[in-house]
């Protein structure tokens, strides 16, 4: 038998079989989709921490001040409310702090008194309360700059190595793709080989004189297809819903394919590893969030520490986040150059079918 | 006493048939504790980043403002180096920024021009505005030493205030007198989304797997009639997931005595790499009153849970559907109700969305019993929790009456 027809034989099975699990298959694009929600909710709390404003003073250096603060490196969204209203806000963890400008201010202002800020936060997070803590002398600084207040000797000038930043919610859901890609392509892969397994046809594979590498071939193939679909409308979400527009289509294209393919040759590994669909799918989950952590999804990994960004090497979402990150924005978030984050995505892909392979003919002598 | 027998003996068996399937246990607990890893990796990315210091001036003032900015090692993972060792780390990416002191800085100081660069890898916007705002409060402290941490804490909220040229200084009150980690403050989302997949997933897998093994049938004939069975089947999810939760929660209270855990550990790097997170959870030991409510939130988030699962499982009959449904579910229960989010830093129409979500009050009233002093808000959070509890359990109690029957 060729194996071309082998082939195409295992694909029609493997796609006759997906058709008939098209609940299974929705619900993985279906996490596809979540996972770019939910990355996106977690982008919203990294600036704007809810702040009651209380001013007490209206006056104009009051509503400068007011404006300062908003300007303080997306760090405070205010909100006007009363004051009893905010202490139960406070209270209940609903604010991160209640800032009162004083009635005066603006007079004191005027006639060089330094006036004291008072700040009420609940600090019950520490990241939160550092942030508050470091944004408020920034905005004081504005506020002084903006009025030209003599005494003032010394400033921070910003050389920024990129020409603008890039949001925090476009960062995330871009390199967010790469975890969507494991998810996806990992769980059909899985099922594919783990499916050998529970139904008994790995023998049957086994004791067959066809190539098993056509049989596996056709089968991954048809997995990495569905899952390059289910991935292609989380790309289109980014493009149409986030209106982030990739610098480089045709790299961001290549990357996600290499992805979905590397992937699904992990995923079949995972399979026959664990012989189950069931084990291998929380597994693939339960992995997919460390992982995606750390390989550069929040900030450049080696920013987190030289012992984290070697461990984050032995993963391949480290290099896939680089190359989608670089295919996107533009961004270099790995010291390594984008070509070898490539390269080692195509090595991660071809290891995993060996081992894939390996695992089946193994799986079929027991 | 015919009847208890029949819903221990159910419980008992599900109990049996959950711990002799660690493909189920690991479906409840891999995706949770991978989040528990997550949260343990992100506390190491937020907060210090680390920053080149490049002191090129040779005067007095220069060494002040480097002195300045040294002192702040809360803002900084800061090394101090040459020009071009700077710019090698940044372009190597072992630096987010370098900051520097330049030559002229105490010359231009006596015509209020001095200035401090900072160049800075702008790579993603909530990276680069934590090293901003820390770089510009540390040259404002140079001004205006009370602009400082010290200053923030210490200053004028205790009635020292000092003049400054910017006119304006910060009085902080905090709240409470200890701060909670990052990690503590994520490790109670943690928890719920723990019970959520032990109780939803543990349940579903449980139910679908009486459909698809033909087991129902073999229910529906027993003597013993279905309504027993039912609560049998409810006990055991129960008892599964309290049996699992309740050493981990018990747990985050012992951290306190792992010797590694202390800030001043002397272990190598890995190991405390390893620990952290473990170590991160040291919730604080509340008083029995939140105690108190702490088991009541659980015990109906894990009953609501359970009956959840149970609807899930009659519903999908199929233990793949119910894997991939309940993950799912588990996700989107934990982000919309506060999981690695705080709701209110969320859009409005979120805020809205997240009042229908049930985990939300279980976290917010969990984070409220163990980390506020009183308990506001207790009494809706659990009222809403036990209705949930309640509706999902007569749901699930009917639904599966139902379907054994047709079984």
């Amino acid at each position: 038998m060729s194996v071309a027809r082998v082939f195409r034989a295992s694909a029609a099975l493997e796609f006759a079989q997906l058709k008939t699990s098209r609940a299974f298959v929705a619900l993985t694009a279906l996490a596809a989709v979540s996972f770019l929600v939910m990355v996106s909710l977690f982008g919203l709390t990294g600036a704007y921490a809810p702040v009651a404003l209380i001013d007490l003073d209206g006056g104009p250096h009051a509503k400068r001040l007011v404006d300062a603060l908003l300007g303080a490196h997306h760090s405070f969204a205010l909100k006007y409310m009363s004051a009893e209203e905010a202490e139960v806000r406070l209270h209940s963890g609903r604010l991160v702090g209640i800032l009162t400008i004083p009635a005066g201010f603006s007079a004191n202002v005027d006639n060089g008194v330094t006036v004291p800020l008072d700040i009420r936060i609940d600090n019950v997070n520490v990241d939160m309360t550092n942030d508050v803590q470091r944004a408020l002398p920034a905005a004081i600084v504005a506020f002084g700059r903006g009025g030209g207040f003599p005494g003032i000797r010394t400033r921070m000038v910003e050389h920024d190595v990129m020409p603008k930043d890039t949001g925090y919610i476009p960062y995330l859901v871009v390199s967010a793709l790469a975890l969507d890609a494991l998810v996806i392509a990992g769980i059909l892969g899985a099922m594919a080989t783990a499916r050998e397994f529970e139904y008994g046809t790995v023998k049957l594979l086994r004791l067959s004189p066809a190539s098993q590498a056509a049989v596996l071939a056709g089968k991954l193939v048809v997995a990495g297809t569905v899952a390059a679909g289910a991935l292609g409308i989380a790309l289109a979400c980014i493009v149409f819903v986030y209106g982030v527009v990739p610098i480089a289509p045709v790299t961001t294209v290549c990357t996600l394919l290499a992805c979905v393919a590397i992937f699904t040759c992990i995923g079949a590994w995972v399979g026959a590893l664990l012989k189950r669909t069931l084990a291998a799918v929380p597994l693939l989950f339960g992995l997919a969030m460390p992982l995606y952590v750390d390989s550069g999804a929040l900030e450049p990994t080696r920013f987190d520490g030289e012992t984290i960004w070697i461990i984050a090497h032995a993963s391949p979402v480290y290099y896939a986040v680089g190359a989608l990150e670089w295919a996107f924005h533009g961004l270099r978030v790995t010291p390594e150059p984008i070509y070898v984050d490539l390269l080692v995505l195509v090595a991660i892909a071809i290891a995993s079918a060996v081992f894939t392979l390996g695992r089946l003919s193994k799986g079929g002598s027991r | 006493m015919a009847v208890v027998r029949a819903i221990w003996g159910m419980a008992r068996n599900d109990l049996a048939v959950w711990l002799r399937s660690p493909a189920a246990m690991a479906a409840a607990l891999f995706p949770a504790l991978g989040m528990g890893v997550l949260v343990a990796v992100l506390t190491n990315s937020v907060g210090q980043q680390p920053v080149a210091l490049v002191v090129q001036g040779q005067g007095r003032m220069a060494t002040r403002m480097a002195k300045t900015i040294l002192a702040d090692v809360d803002a900084y993972l800061l090394t101090q180096m040459t020009a071009a060792e700077a710019e090698d780390a940044l372009g190597d990416q072992r630096v987010a920024g370098i900051i520097v002191i330049p030559e002229d800085f105490d010359r231009r100081l006596s015509t209020e021009t001095a200035s401090v660069d900072l160049y800075l890898n702008n790579i993603d916007i909530d990276l680069a505005d934590d090293i901003r705002r820390s770089v510009t409060r540390s040259v404002a402290e140079f001004d205006a030493p009370q602009l400082g941490l010290l200053g923030e804490l210490h200053g004028p909220s205790k009635g020292a205030l000092l003049p400054n040229p910017y006119r304006v200084a910060v009085a902080e009150h905090d709240l409470r007198d200890t701060n909670v980690s990052f990690l503590q403050y994520q490790v109670i989302p943690i928890i719920v989304l723990i019970v959520i997949s032990i109780g939803l997933l543990g349940t579903a897998l449980l139910t679908a797997r009486d459909f698809e093994r033909g087991t129902a049938k073999m229910i529906v004939l027993s003597p013993v009639g279905r309504i027993p069975l039912v609560l049998g089947r409810l006990l055991g999810g129960t008892l599964i997931t309290v049996a699992l939760v309740t050493p981990l929660v018990v747990l985050g209270f012992t951290t306190h005595y792992i010797p590694y855990c202390a800030e001043e550990s002397s272990a190598p790097l890995w190991v405390n790499i390893v620990l952290s997170g473990p170590c991160g959870w040291m919730l604080p030991v509340p008083t029995w009153t939140h105690a108190l409510a702490l088991i009541g939130l659980l015990l109906a988030v894990t009953l609501m849970t359970v009956g959840l699962g149970t609807l899930l499982g009659v519903a999908l009959r199929d233990a793949r559907l119910v894997t991939m449904t309940g993950l799912n579910g588990a996700v989107y229960l934990f982000f919309l109700g506060g999981g690695f989010t705080t709701v209110a830093f969320l859009p409005d129409w979120i805020q809205i969305v997240s009042r229908f979500v049930p985990t939300r009050y279980a976290i917010d009233g969990l984070r409220q019993a163990l980390f506020y002093p009183d308990l506001i808000n207790f009494e809706r959070d659990i009222l809403v929790l036990c209705s949930c509890a309640i509706v999902s359990v007569v749901l699930a109690a009917v639904m599966l009456t139902r379907a054994w029957k047709r079984a």
